[in-house]
Order: structure tokens, then sequence, then C-alpha cells
């Protein structure tokens, strides 16, 4: 008998491990339970999802989104309605991104201790202000038209998000029926928020990276050194060609110019090494992360890539691909000295859930891009660029830019872009236009830029 | 008005938690009582050393090995000499195979013998002459005050009151079951009045189980204590908690059918329980019984084989007219029978080859059935046995060797099995597809947080398999987690309980078989609830007492009587 004592520590063994398995299984539990719990196919949620939340407020304190008698009301303009969807989501959660998804246990007032079906008068929802001005919103996707495209403009010294608009977008007062079918390839892409979740083809606004690499590497030739432009140059048999017949051209004014033959000559000379740690430097191949997840991660890669390669992808075609929030945080970093200050979408002060967070500008929110040094060379040259006759348009505000007319192959117009900040105390403003298969950046980009550039100086 | 019955309800399920931790606390604080000091049953006097050897169990081995209960160094005594045991007769003496041979009164022995008081045995050059224990020199530091005695009124109240508190928790489900049904006219009506609140059909749908579980509770533990005289009611009120819990929440929402099978099941396996109890009583008829019950088995496992068509992917049920039994889950009780053994038994037949063909028979049926987490049950009951049997680590780390080839193989023939591995801790990438129970039990799990979302207000049973091998969380996500654990630390504590009774039960065939019980109840509640939460890459046994299905509820209280068998109390004294 005393060996059966003994050998039923076997049976000890189990329990103990079950017990293990237990504790184990609440921990997961605690920390993951909002996450298993707001899915879409849960049934407690389609029954009386937004039936309760707390309200969506925008920088202004318009209400974007609110519950009122069991219903989920939204703005009563509907192009503003449009214009925040993939900011504030739909009630199915097809958009990740979005405040509706991410802050919905806040909005409802869960919590894994109480669980889903608290009654209403013991629930504790908290309301979501954004650093978004719905207004700027509503102008730029009018400025859009029927392109699809981005648009995100944000203030570059303390990160804060104006404007966001993504389309093609929808009313959420209005859904189609039809999306989940997507016979006609309407709803491509309608549930992405291409700031946040979207890579593009850069085109010319990539120059900038690369004139942040020719500054950091070769400072005396990036002021000095000439190119001659005859319009196309052959490299180890590959024709690298440009827009334009410059003539003996240098930086400066290749990038105003927006010239191939100088830019590509330049990452040639500069070879794939110096062009990949400044790519790194810059946070490419990486996410960059905001307040509401992480971006999609711009794409930089010279591994297998032959001379003429890396010209064309000083130039922003070859394999690049760039996130638009990220290279916002680029131009930011130029027009802040080289601290790029990482976006913010949420409103830190009015709301309570968010205070334990790091007060602006700390450390974590900020990444240092390059030195101050070269920022500010290459933001004379940005400004050099935006004092060019052809952008009388800008001409009433101390601009800095660039823009970019993207390739896409195929039979496709080509991206227009156009991207870069306002030098102004007051409104230090950074912004970035994307406008897909809609042809010049120039064209197409730039009139969408100074509309917005001269609302956000007009409100004071 | 409305808002009355959505604070009473929150109320009830705020108090449930609370209830069920105070069922889990008072049962582990009885089982801490039930610890009893040693009293010494008889002594021997040894002539030779002149020593009193205390003997304190029912079956003691004597020989020189160390491990034995009375240890006698002399190089004359085999190592496992003899066993020295009591029956309802008396007190026997049987020699196990030893190299000199057992003398009673000096006479050599043949077959087990009965002994009386001042008997002289003789083992090797030991003589030993039994006394009674009053004999014994009590300055040894042997306290013989039968603590049983002084405690046994006081236990008396407390089980009456776990029990009173048992019948609480259920009523607090069924009112909660009431509340959900009262919402649920609210969600149709516009307009709320205060007669609404009483609604007497439903109020009598929602009473009638509960009625019957109460009714059941106490014809139980009056049969327990004035019919069979014991003493003792905590295992059993253990067993009424679960299965009650189990029958109530499946009565919150599923059909009228459903729950009369449930109900005549939880009757059928309580009269199995105080029926096989009543059976094992007798060691000596046990042995003939145990093959009968072995070849039945077999025979049960062939038929089961031929006959059963393949239902929700396993062949392990059959069809008898309206009825449908699963063979496996009387299988394992009879499995528990076969595999447990008396001492004197286990000293004279040293190998295990009987029972390891029996154990890889059964799991190889299991596995033509496709019922792979049975045969998972059933292995680490295989192991339990085997170990308490031999004690031989040897045996247990070349099973799961074998049990590992065995794995590797099926991964490699059963591509849908490997499957369910490879999306293993990622079940939200496959929602729709091979993770979709496992998702779906964890996203109701934590919509239900700690305190539930109201008996009967679940989603989750709507959901494949939702009240059978999703029970665990269909339970928390109704009435919250707190509950979900305690019901599963209660199985846990039934395994403990059938521990602590290992030593002082009457002989090592309740031991081996309480161990064996305690361990497949455990395991099959690790499985469940693991498989069930992602924890672990398995699905698809229940968890015991709880889930839906009548068979599976039988042999639940099949398992429970080895364990309350182990218990010495059980069976009265003459």
């Amino acid at each position: 008998m005393k060996n059966s004592r003994k050998r039923s520590i076997i049976l000890l063994l189990l329990v103990l491990s079950f017990f293990s398995g237990m504790i184990f299984l609440i921990t997961k539990f605690s920390t993951n339970a909002e996450k298993w719990a707001f899915k879409p196919y849960n049934l407690h949620l389609s029954l009386n999802s937004f039936a309760d939340a707390g309200r969506i407020y925008d920088t202004n304190s318009t209400v974007l989104a609110e519950s009122i008698d069991g219903k989920r009301i939204y703005n009563e303009d509907s192009q503003i309605r449009k214009a925040v969807f993939h900011l504030v989501g739909d009630e199915s959660f097809n958009i990740s991104t979005s405040i509706q998804n991410k802050f919905r246990d806040k909005l409802f007032g869960y919590n894994f201790l109480s669980g889903i079906d608290l009654p209403s008068f013991l629930r504790k929802k908290s309301d979501v202000y954004l650093n978004v001005d719905s207004k700027l919103c509503k102008l730029a996707l009018s400025e859009l038209k029927d392109h699809k495209g981005a648009v995100a403009l944000y203030n570059y010294k303390t990160g804060e998000v104006l404007c966001m608009v993504s389309t093609p977008t929808l009313d959420i007062k209005n859904l189609p029926n039809d999306i989940s079918s997507n016979k006609n390839k309407d709803y491509d892409a309608v549930f992405l928020n291409k700031i946040l979740s979207a890579n593009f083809v850069p085109g010319s606004i990539f120059k900038l990276v690369t004139a942040i690499c020719t500054f950091e590497n070769i400072p005396k030739e990036a002021l000095e050194k000439t190119f001659e432009c005859k319009g196309k140059e052959i490299v180890e048999n590959e024709k690298i060609t440009c827009a334009g017949y410059h003539g003996k051209i240098g930086l400066k004014e290749g990038l105003k110019e927006s010239c191939n033959i100088v830019l590509g000559n330049f990452a040639m000379t500069l070879g794939k090494n110096n062009m990949i740690r400044t790519a790194e430097k810059l946070c490419f191949n990486k996410p960059i992360k905001t307040d509401i997840g992480e971006t999609k991660e711009s794409y930089f890669n010279l591994s297998d890539a032959n001379k003429a390669s890396v010209a064309w992808s000083g130039i922003g075609q070859y394999k690049n691909l760039v996130n638009p929030l990220h290279m916002l945080t680029i131009v930011g970093a130029i027009a802040n000295e080289g601290v790029a200050v990482m976006p913010k979408i949420i409103k830190e002060n009015k709301n309570n859930f968010l205070n334990h967070r790091k007060s602006k500008n700390s450390e974590e929110n900020c990444i240092r891009y390059t030195t101050k040094d070269v920022a500010n060379k290459v933001k004379e040259m940005m400004s050099y660029t935006a004092k060019s006759s052809i952008f009388y348009k800008f001409h009433n505000f101390n601009t800095c830019l660039k823009t970019g007319t993207a390739e896409v192959g195929g039979e496709k117009k080509p991206h227009a872009w156009v991207t870069g900040f306002l030098q102004n105390e007051k409104h230090p403003v950074a912004f970035i236009v994307l406008v897909e298969n809609a042809g010049s950046g120039f064209e197409e980009a730039v009139p969408i830029a100074a509309k917005l550039l001269k609302e956000v100086t007009k409100e004071t | 008005m409305y808002y009355v019955v959505e604070t009473l309800m929150f109320f009830v399920r705020l108090l449930l938690p609370f209830f069920s931790i105070i069922i889990v606390y008072t049962t582990f604080k009885s089982l801490k009582n039930n610890q009893r000091i040693k009293t010494p049953l008889i002594s021997l006097k040894n002539k030779t050393a002149k020593k009193q050897i205390p003997v304190m169990f029912w079956e003691n081995s004597i020989g020189r090995s160390r491990s034995s209960d009375i240890v006698l160094n002399d190089p004359t005594v085999s190592r496992d000499h003899a066993v020295l045991f009591r029956r309802e007769k008396g007190w026997i003496i049987s020699d196990t195979n030893s190299k000199s041979g057992v003398y009673v009164n000096e006479e050599k022995i043949k077959k087990p013998t009965q002994i009386y008081i001042d008997d002289i045995l003789t083992l090797g050059s030991n003589s030993l002459i039994v006394k009674k224990k009053d004999s014994l020199n009590f300055d040894d530091g042997f306290d013989i005050l039968s603590s049983s005695e002084i405690t046994s009124n006081k236990r008396h109240i407390n089980q009456f009151l776990l029990l009173l508190i048992i019948n609480f928790f259920h009523f607090l489900i069924s009112l909660e079951t009431y509340f959900t049904h009262i919402r649920e006219v609210k969600k149709e009506k516009s307009n709320f009045e205060f007669k609404d609140i009483f609604d007497l059909d439903k109020m009598f749908n929602c009473l009638v189980p509960f009625l019957i579980i109460l009714m059941i509770s106490w014809v139980f533990f009056f049969i327990t204590k004035i019919v069979f005289k014991r003493k003792n009611f905590e295992l059993e009120a253990i067993g009424i908690f679960l299965s009650g819990t189990g029958i109530l929440i499946l009565a919150s929402q599923n059909k009228v059918e459903v729950i009369q099978i449930q109900i005549v099941s939880l009757i059928i396996g309580i009269v199995l329980f105080c029926s096989l109890i009543k059976i094992i009583k007798n060691l000596e008829k046990i042995s003939k019984l145990r093959l009968l019950i072995t070849i039945f088995a077999t025979l049960f496992f062939i038929l089961n084989l031929l006959i059963a068509k393949e239902h929700n992917g396993s062949k392990n049920w059959i069809f008898i007219g309206p009825i449908s039994i699963q063979p496996s889950e009387f299988i394992k009780v009879a499995f528990v029978f076969s595999g447990a053994s008396t001492l004197d038994k286990l000293q004279t037949t040293k190998n295990l080859s009987g029972f390891i063909l029996f154990s890889a028979f059964c799991i190889c049926c299991l596995f033509f059935m496709k019922d792979f987490g049975t045969a998972c049950v059933f292995f680490v009951a295989f192991l339990i046995c085997s170990f308490m049997r031999s004690g031989s680590i040897r045996t247990i780390i070349l099973s799961c060797s074998a049990a590992l080839i065995g794995m590797f193989l099926i991964l490699k023939f059963k591509p849908y099995i490997a499957e369910r591995f490879s999306v293993w801790q990622h079940v939200f990438e496959n929602s729709q597809g091979v993770g979709y129970q496992q998702s779906r039990a964890l996203t109701y799990l934590a919509s239900g947080g700690l305190i539930g979302v109201g008996s009967g207000n679940g989603k989750l049973r709507y959901i494949f398999a939702g009240t059978s091998d999703l029970m665990f969380s269909t339970i928390s996500e109704e009435l919250g987690l707190i509950v979900g654990i305690s019901v599963t630390f209660s199985i846990a504590l039934i395994a403990l309980f059938s521990r602590s009774y290992s030593e002082r039960c009457r002989s090592t065939f309740y031991s081996i078989a309480s161990c064996t019980a305690g361990g497949i109840l455990v395991f099959q509640s690790c499985l469940h609830v693991f498989g069930s939460t992602d924890v672990l890459p398995l699905t698809g046994v229940t968890l015991p007492f709880l889930s839906l299905g009548g068979s599976s509820l039988v042999s639940v209280w099949g398992l429970l009587a080895f364990i309350k068998a182990s218990d010495d109390r059980t069976y009265s004294l003459k």
C-alpha cells in the first residue's frame, strides 16, 4: 500500500499539469480577450452591435458617429461620411485600422471582466476624439473627384494627422448591397485605407531619398558635381530615359526639373550599399507605428539589382514601393530638422484612456531619419523647387515640395504624386497627395495640394 | 420596469460565480478535513527482534525490500515474501512465491490462509505473533484516538449545507434562464409592462428541470445516509453539482426530449454508481469478474466496429432502435475494472502483458473508429494503471515512445489531423476552415467575460458540437469564466480525492482503480478544455459530467464509483 501511495504521484502530476494549463489559458484570456471577442462572426455583436457605443469626434468636436436610441448615427453630411469612412469604419469591422474596429472595446465599454453583455447603465463607454478635421477631409475628397487616390496632411512638429482620405470610398449610411459579390470590381480595395495599408510606386518623389543619401555620403559632390542630360543614357545596355533634355545639370536643378539622368547617376555613384543604408535609416522595409496600428511597410530592395536598376531605383521606379504615410514622415523629417514625428490620429488630451501614453514627442514617438544639416540642405532644394514659376499657386505660402509621376507599367496612366510641407510657424503642415492612374503629378496632384494648403492656412 | 429585470439578472449573474467558488472551497476543505490520523489495525510482535510492528493498511506486503509495507531486514526473507491482508471474514496471509515459504503455527501454507490473534507467523528466521492493536506500546508515538469519531458530527452538517448550496446554485441558473426568456419577450415587444415579468408558462419550463434535480439529489442523499449508512457525501455532491449544472445549461434552450434523455441518464448513472460499489465490494469475486468483463468489453468493441455507421466523422455510435449509445464510454469503466488488481495478485503475477494487449486492442479499435480523442484518454488511463501496478518508469517511457511513433504515423497518413495541427495557435487565421470551432469557442469565451452573458443567452451552443465538444466554452460564455473554472477545478478535486484515498483504501484494487478513474476524468477535462481553447491541437472529447450525451454521463458516474469505493469508509464495518 505504501507503493500505491507513492505511485499515485502520477495522478498528482496530471492534476498539476491541468492547473498549469489552466493558468496559461487564463493568462491568454486576460491579455487577448478583447481581440477574441470582437470578431465579425460574433452574434452578440451583430445583434446589438453599435446600439449603445460611445461617440467619435473630430478635432473641432464635430460628431462623426454616435448611438441614439439603439442606432448608430453618422455625420449628416454625406460627403463627410464618405471622406472619413476609412477612419471611422463600418459596423462589421471590415476596415481593420478604423476607429470603430481598433477602439471598439472603449466605444462599447467592454472589458474581459464583465464580458460583452453588461447592462447599459453599468457600462463605462468612452468617446474617441480625433485630430482629424472632417471639413478638410471633405475638401480633399471633393478635390479627388472620381479618381482613386489618397490624401494626407499632418503636423510635422506634433504628429497630429489633420486629414486622411482614401478613395474609392462608401457612404456608410447607404452601403450598396452587392459589395460582397463585387461583380464589376467596383469595390476593389474599398475597405482599404490607402494612407495606412497600401504601398505604391513612388516615382520622382523618391528622388528626395536619393538626395538625402547624396548629402549624407558625398556632400561636396552634391553641391558641385554635374552630369550631362541628353534625354537618355545607356548603362550596361539598358536605357535610362528622362522626360526632358536638360544638358549640363547638377542636383539642385535636377530636383527642380526632376531630371532622371542626374538622380540616376548620383544613385549609381553612391552604389547599392549607401542607398540601402539610407533607406533603412529612413525606415524602409518596416512598418511605421501609429496610434491606430502599423502602416504597411515601404519596400526597397537592391539585392539583385544591376547598375541600371540602381539608377532606376534612385529615381523611384524599379521595385520601389512607398506607403503614403511613411513618405509623409520623410518629408516631415526634412521639415523638422531630420526628426520624424510619428503620426497621431487620436487626440491625447481629451480622452482619459490614452493619458497613460507618453506625452508628445517623447523618444518613442520620434525617429531621427537624418542629420539636421542634411535635412536643411534638402529642404533648401525643395524650397527652390517650389519657387519655380510653374508652382505659382504655392507662392503665397512658404512651401517646399516635390512632385512625382510614377510609371506603373501596362497600358495604365502613371500615378500622380506631390508631397511637401509648409515652412510656417503657425501651420507646420506636411502633405502628400496621390492620384492613381491620373497622369502627371504637376497637373493632377498639385492643384489638390494647393487647395488644401489654402484651406489650412485660411483658418486661424 | 424592464430595468428591474436587468438589475436582478445582473445580480444573479454576480451571485453564480460567488457560489461556485464557495462550493469548490467547501469540498476542498472537507477533503483536507478527511485526512485522518493514522491508526494501526493490528500489530505483529517480532519474537526474534523483540519489536512491535504496527500493521497500518488493509493490504500489506511483507518482505526484505525497502518498499514493503512491513520490512523484515533479514537475508532469509525474500524481497516480496508475503502479503497480509484483511477481508470480510478476517485477516489472511498469502505466500507470494517466496523462497523459504510462510508458516502459520509452524505449518507451511499452500494457499491464502486465514489467521487469528495469537497465531505465530514464520517468515524465514522471523517469528511474528499476531496481536490486537491495543497491545501496542503507545509510547512509540502512535495515536489511536480516532479523529473520525470526533469530527463526524460536524462533517455531517457540512454535507447537508453543501448540498443546499448546490441546490441554490442550480436554482440561480434556472432563475437566470427565466430572465433570459423575459429578455427575449422584451426584444419582441415595444412596450414592456409589469405583468410581462410573470410568465407562468416560462416559469414552469425553467423550474421543472431544477425541481427534478433537486429531488434526485435529496433522494440520493437520504439513500446514501440511511440505506447505505455512509458518513460522507462529498464526491456524490460534486457529481450532482456538475451533472445538474450541465443539465440546467442544456435545459435553458434545448428541446424537452434532449433534457429527458439527460435526466434519465443521470438516474441510470447514479444507479450504476450505487450498484458498482456493491459489485466491487467483494474482492474475491472481482478476480473472476475481471476476465468476464474484459471479454465482454472486447466483444462490445468488435460489435461496435462491425455495426456502427459513420456519424460526424467517427464510427463510435451504435443505434439500437431509438436509442443511440457510445460503447467506448462504457468500455472506459470496464477498462478500469480490468486494469486494477489486489496486492497479492500483483506480487505474484508481475507481468503486464495481458493488460497491455487489452489496452492496445482498445486503442486500435478507437483508431479504426477515428475517435482519436478517446484513444488518447485510453492511452493515459493505460499509463496510470500500468504505473500504479508496476511502478516502473521504463514502461511509461516505452509506451510514450510507442505513442510518439504512432502519432507520427497518424500525421503522415491522416492529413486532416495534420491540418488541425497546422492551425494550432493560428485558429483565427482559419476561422472559416479548420479553426472554425476553436475560434468560435474563444470568441464566445471572451464575450462571456468573468460573469457570463446569462444562462440560455449564449451563442456558442448553436455552433456544431457547442454543447458537447465545446461545453466548457459554452458554460463559460453563459455563466462566466469563474464558473467554468470552478467546474473544471471540481473535476480536478475529484482526482485529488482519489489520490488522498489511495493509501487508506481496503485493497490496491481500489487504489489502482480510483487513481485510473480520477486520471481519466482529469485528462479528459484537460483534452476538452485545452483542445477547444486552442491550448492543445486536439478536439472531440466531451467534458465529464457536463457535456450533452447520455452514455458519457452514465460512464462518468461509473468511474466515480471506483473512487468512492476506494474510500475505506464506504463499506461500513461489521
